[in-house]
C-alpha cells in the first residue's frame, strides 16, 4: 500500500491537510447537532392532537359589548350554540373553555390518593357542556362519552362544582394507572383530605394540551362535562364542520352569531390549523435556521476540499510528471490523490464525533437540549468520507490526465 | 504606505477573482449568520430601560404550601397573590411603587365605521408611568385620588388614540369599554419596552405594546377576568370575592427607590413583611424573599429563549468554520505570490513591510465580505422579520450591531490572514529569483 509514503509527504506539508481535516470536524460537529435537534423539532411539531381531522375544526372567541346577568348569559350560550349547529355545513358544536394548542387554557393538578404530598400529574383542563368527543372528533379508546344527564350548567362566580366523572386521555390514564383499564377508577383533583373525588368514565386515544407542552404533560387531558357561564361577557366555541367547508362555515357562523344578538358582538375566529401553525412557529423557524446554516457548511466545505485539492495538484505538477513517466499508471495517481484525501478526512471526521460529542455536552449542559443519539455521528461520518471522495475526484482526476511530456519540460 | 497599500489590495480582488469572490463570499454569509442571529438576541436580551434598570425592583414571596415542599426549590410562580400586591403598594417603601396584572377589554368604538374589538392593556397603578418613564402625548396619567376610588379613567396609546379619535385630543372624552363608561385622562406616545419587562407572565415579552392603562383600582372593582396566567394551589372558592382572598398569584409588583443603593432597605422591610405573615399564618413556607432589579428579573425568567442562543452557538460554530476555510484559500491565494514577495524582498522591503501589505490586502477582503455580509444579515433578518409580528419587532437592526458586524467582519478577515500573511513573510528572496 501507498499510505506510508502518502502520510509522510502529509506530514512535510502540515497547513493545508490540517486546515482540511478542521473544516471537516467543525462541519460534522454541527451537522450532527444541527440535524439532530431539526429532527427533535419535527417531532415535537408532528404530535397528534387527538383530532380525527384537524383541518374542519375551528373556535369563535365571543365578547359582547354590554352586561348581562349570569342567567342572561347562560341562556345565550345555549342559544348560540344552537345558532352555530343550524348553519349548514357544521356536525358539530360545542362551547368550550379552551382549545388545544392554543397556548392558553388551564391545568389542574391531579392525584391517585388525596394523601400524597406530591399530586401524580397537571393535567389540561378541556370544560364544556356538549360532547367535545363529537366535537373535535376524539377517538373513544375505553368507556363511553358523557350521558346528557351528565352535562350540568355551572356558574362560574358563585358555586364550585366538581364533577363526579370524566373523560381523560390515554397518556394520562397510562401515567396514573400502567397497565390497567382506568375506567371506573377514582382519581382526586389536587391533594389534601379536601380534594374532591372523580370516577373516570372514559378514555380518549389521544388529546394535546392547550399548550401542547414539549414534555409528556403535552398529552394529559381531562374533558370536564360543565357548562360554565357567568365568568364574563365573552365566549368561547369550538365548531367541526364538513370536509373542505371551514372558510365558507366560518364566515356564515360569524354573521349567524351577530344577527342572533341584540348586542354588538366581538368574534375571532381561529381554525385548529392556524393554532397549530402559531404554537409550533419558533420552532418551525428554528428548523428552517438550522437546515440553511447546515446547506451552506456542506457547500462550504466541499469548495474548502475542493480548492485545496486543486492548489496541491497545481503545486504538485511537476512531481506528478515525473512519477508518470516513470511508469506511474494514471490510476496510480488518482488513487494517490484520493487515498491523501480520505486520510485527510478521516483525519477530521475523528476530530469531528469528538468535537460534535463536546459541542452536544455544551448544549446539554448549558441550554437542556437532548443528548445526541450516536447515530448522527455514524451517519456524518460516513456522509464525509463520501464527499471528501467526490470532491477529491475532479482535482485527482485532472493530476492524472497530466501528461509526463509537458509536466517535466520545464525541470 | 498605508494608502498605497490599500490601493494594492483593491487591486489584487481583481486578481485571481474566482478565488477572491469565493472568499469574501465565504466571509460573508459566516458573517451574516453570526450577525444576524445575535441582533435577535441582543434585542431580545438589551436592557430595555437602562437608565433606571438598577432602581428597579421586583419582590417575590414564596405563599404556596408547605405540602410537598422542599426547601431550597425553585419556585416556578412569578406572581403575587392580591394581598400581597395591596400590601406592597400600602407599605410606602420606595419613592414610587405599583402594581399590575394584564387585562383585555372590548370597546366600542365612538366612531362610525369601526367594528368592536377587544384590545389588550395593562391595569397599574398611577406610579407606573413615573417609573418606567412613559411619554404622554395628551393629557397625563390618573390621580391618585383615581388609584384610590377606582375610577373610570382610561390612558389610551398613541396608536389606539389615533385608531378611534383621528389626530383630535380625546382627554376628557368618553369611550365605552368592557361595557362600562371610561373618561380618557391621556394619551401616551409611542411607548414599547423590549422585553416587556413590567410584566413577563402570560402574553408575549416582545409584542406591539401595551393599547390601553386602567387603575388596578378600577379593573378589580368590575372584577376585570387577568389576560395571562395565575397559579393557584388548592381548591379556590368560586367568586371574585374569594379570588381576591385567595393564595392564588396573578399580580407583579415593582418598586422604584432613589439609589440603587437602597436595595438592602427594600429587602429588609420585605423580609420583615414576610416574617409579619409568616406569624399571621398566611405565609406557611420559610423560603428567602427575592428581590430583582430589572436585568436580574430577565435572567430569573428566562426571557430570552433557549433556541435564540442556541442559534447563536451555531451561527458562530459556522463563522468559525468559513474563516478556517478563507484561511485555506488565503493561503492559495498568497502562495502564487512568492515570485513578488521575493522582488520585493530583494529590493530591500523588510518583512514586517510585506507582513503589513498583506495584512491591509486581507482587511479590504474583510471590509468587502463586511459590507455584502451585512446585506445579506438585512436580508435573513428581513426573512425572519417575516415570519411574525413579535419577531419582526426584535429582528432589526441598530447602531451598535451595525458597529459590531464591521468589527467582526475585519476581525474575522485578519485573523484568518494573520497564518497565510506569516508564511508569506516567510520567503526567502534568494531562492525565488534563482528559480525564475
Amino acid at each position: 500500500m501507498e499510505i506510508r509514503p502518502i502520510l509522510s509527504a502529509l506530514l512535510r506539508n502540515k497547513t493545508g491537510p490540517i486546515l482540511v481535516a478542521l473544516q471537516v470536524a467543525l462541519s460534522l460537529a454541527i451537522l450532527a447537532n444541527a440535524l439532530h435537534i431539526v429532527n427533535e423539532r419535527r417531532a415535537v411539531a408532528a404530535r397528534p392532537s387527538g383530532m380525527a381531522d384537524e383541518h374542519v375544526v375551528f373556535s369563535m372567541e365571543t365578547d359582547k359589548l354590554g352586561n348581562a346577568t349570569p342567567e342572561q348569559q347562560l341562556a345565550a350560550i345555549k342559544r348560540e350554540t344552537e345558532v352555530l349547529r343550524a348553519v349548514s355545513g357544521v356536525v358539530a358544536a360545542a362551547q368550550v373553555s379552551q382549545m388545544p394548542m392554543s397556548r392558553s387554557g388551564s391545568n389542574t393538578s391531579v392525584a391517585l390518593d388525596p394523601r400524597q404530598t406530591q399530586p401524580s400529574a397537571a393535567a389540561s383542563v378541556y370544560v364544556s357542556g356538549d360532547s367535545l368527543i363529537k366535537t373535535y372528533g376524539l377517538r373513544l379508546a375505553e368507556g363511553r362519552d358523557f350521558r346528557p344527564e351528565e352535562l350540568v350548567d355551572v356558574n362560574d362566580q358563585s358555586e364550585n362544582v366538581f364533577p363526579p366523572g370524566v373523560i381523560i386521555s390515554r397518556p394520562l390514564a397510562e401515567k396514573l394507572w400502567p397497565g390497567a383499564s382506568a375506567i371506573g377508577k377514582t382519581m382526586y383533583f389536587g391533594t389534601g383530605s379536601t380534594a374532591p373525588p372523580t370516577r373516570i368514565v372514559g378514555v380518549v386515544e389521544n388529546l394535546i394540551s392547550a399548550h401542547a407542552e414539549v414534555s409528556e404533560r403535552g398529552m394529559l387531558s381531562v374533558l370536564i362535562p360543565q357548562r360554565l357561564y357567568g365568568g364574563g361577557r365573552g365566549n368561547m366555541y369550538a365548531v367541526r364542520t364538513e370536509p373542505g367547508q371551514r372558510e365558507r362555515v366560518i364566515k356564515e357562523a360569524e354573521a349567524a352569531l351577530r344577527k342572533s344578538s341584540s348586542t354588538p358582538m366581538i368574534i375571532e375566529s381561529t381554525s385548529v390549523d392556524q393554532a397549530r401553525k402559531d404554537r409550533y412557529r419558533g420552532d418551525v423557524a428554528l428548523q428552517w435556521m438550522l437546515i440553511t446554516v447546515s446547506a451552506l457548511l456542506l457547500l462550504i466545505t466541499c469548495c474548502g476540499i475542493v480548492g485545496m485539492a486543486s492548489l496541491w495538484v497545481t503545486q504538485r505538477r511537476k512531481q506528478i510528471g515525473v512519477r508518470r513517466a516513470l511508469g506511474a499508471r494514471r490510476l496510480d495517481i488518482l488513487r494517490y490523490f484520493i487515498l491523501e484525501n480520505i486520510m485527510i478526512t478521516s483525519a477530521g471526521v475523528f476530530g469531528g464525533v469528538a468535537l460534535g460529542l463536546a459541542l452536544n455536552q455544551l448544549l446539554v449542559s448549558k441550554l437542556e437540549m437532548a443528548r445526541l443519539p450516536p447515530g448522527y455521528l455514524i451517519a456524518g461520518a460516513g456522509l464525509f468520507w463520501l464527499i471528501g471522495v467526490v470532491a477529491a475526484y475532479g482535482p485527482a482526476w485532472r493530476a492524472a490526465s497530466i501528461s509526463p511530456a509537458t509536466a517535466t519540460r520545464s525541470v | 504606505m498605508f494608502g498605497y497599500y490599500f490601493k494594492l489590495g483593491v487591486r489584487s480582488l481583481r486578481r485571481n477573482p474566482f478565488l477572491t469572490a469565493l472568499m469574501v463570499l465565504t466571509l460573508a454569509v459566516g458573517v451574516a449568520a453570526s450577525v444576524s442571529t445575535l441582533t435577535i438576541l441582543h434585542m431580545m436580551s438589551s436592557d430595555p430601560i437602562p437608565q433606571k434598570s438598577s432602581r428597579l425592583f421586583v419582590p417575590l414571596i414564596d405563599n404556596g404550601p408547605t405540602e410537598g415542599y422542599t426547601p431550597g426549590e425553585k419556585p416556578d410562580d412569578i406572581q403575587l397573590s392580591y394581598q400581597d400586591a395591596q400590601n406592597l403598594l400600602k407599605s410606602g417603601q420606595g419613592v414610587h411603587r405599583t402594581a399590575l396584572y394584564g387585562v383585555a377589554g372590548a370597546v366600542e368604538p365612538p366612531k362610525q365605521g369601526i367594528q368592536p374589538f377587544t384590545m389588550n392593556g395593562l391595569a397599574p397603578t398611577r406610579d407606573f408611568f413615573a417609573m418606567f418613564d412613559v411619554p404622554f402625548l395628551h393629557g397625563q396619567p390618573w390621580t391618585e385620588a383615581d388609584d384610590a376610588r377606582g375610577a373610570d379613567v382610561v390612558v389610551l396609546s398613541r396608536a389606539m388614540s389615533e385608531k378611534l379619535y383621528g389626530d383630535a385630543d380625546p382627554v376628557g372624552r368618553r369611550l365605552m369599554l368592557m361595557g362600562f363608561p371610561f373618561t380618557v385622562a391621556g394619551v401616551t406616545d409611542t411607548w414599547r419596552l423590549l422585553p416587556r419587562v413590567y410584566l413577563l407572565a402570560g402574553g408575549s415579552a416582545y409584542g406591539t405594546g401595551e393599547k390601553f392603562f386602567i387603575p388596578l383600582s378600577s379593573a378589580i372593582r368590575h372584577e376585570t377576568q387577568h389576560n395571562g396566567g395565575m397559579s393557584c394551589t388548592g381548591n379556590v372558592d368560586a367568586g371574585w370575592a374569594a379570588r381576591l382572598a385567595s393564595e392564588c398569584t396573578w399580580l407583579t409588583a415593582w418598586f422604584e427607590t432613589a439609589s440603587a443603593g437602597d436595595r438592602g432597605e427594600l429587602q429588609s422591610w420585605l423580609d420583615n413583611y414576610a416574617n409579619d405573615q409568616r406569624k399571621l399564618g398566611r405565609l406557611k413556607r420559610s423560603a428567602p424573599n427575592r428581590l430583582f432589579d430589572v436585568n436580574g428579573w430577565m435572567e430569573y425568567t428566562g426571557v430570552v429563549g433557549k433556541d435564540s442562543r442556541l442559534q447563536v452557538w451555531l451561527a458562530f460554530g459556522f463563522l468559525m468554520l468559513c474563516l478556517v476555510n478563507t484561511v485555506g484559500l488565503l493561503l492559495a491565494k498568497f502562495s502564487v505570490r512568492a515570485s513578488e514577495i521575493g522582488v520585493r524582498r530583494a529590493l530591500g522591503a523588510s518583512r514586517r513591510e510585506i507582513f503589513r501589505q498583506f495584512l491591509v490586502e486581507t482587511t479590504v477582503i474583510g471590509l468587502v465580505g463586511g459590507v455584502l455580509g451585512l446585506g445579506f444579515a438585512f436580508g435573513a433578518l428581513a426573512l425572519i422579520g417575516m415570519s411574525s409580528k413579535s419577531m419582526a419587532t426584535v429582528a432589526t437592526m441598530d447602531w451598535e450591531m451595525l458597529g459590531l458586524t464591521f468589527v467582526i467582519s475585519v476581525s474575522a478577515a485578519i485573523l484568518a490572514g494573520l497564518l497565510p500573511t506569516w508564511r508569506a513573510c516567510q520567503v526567502t528572496p534568494a531562492i525565488q529569483l534563482k528559480s525564475q
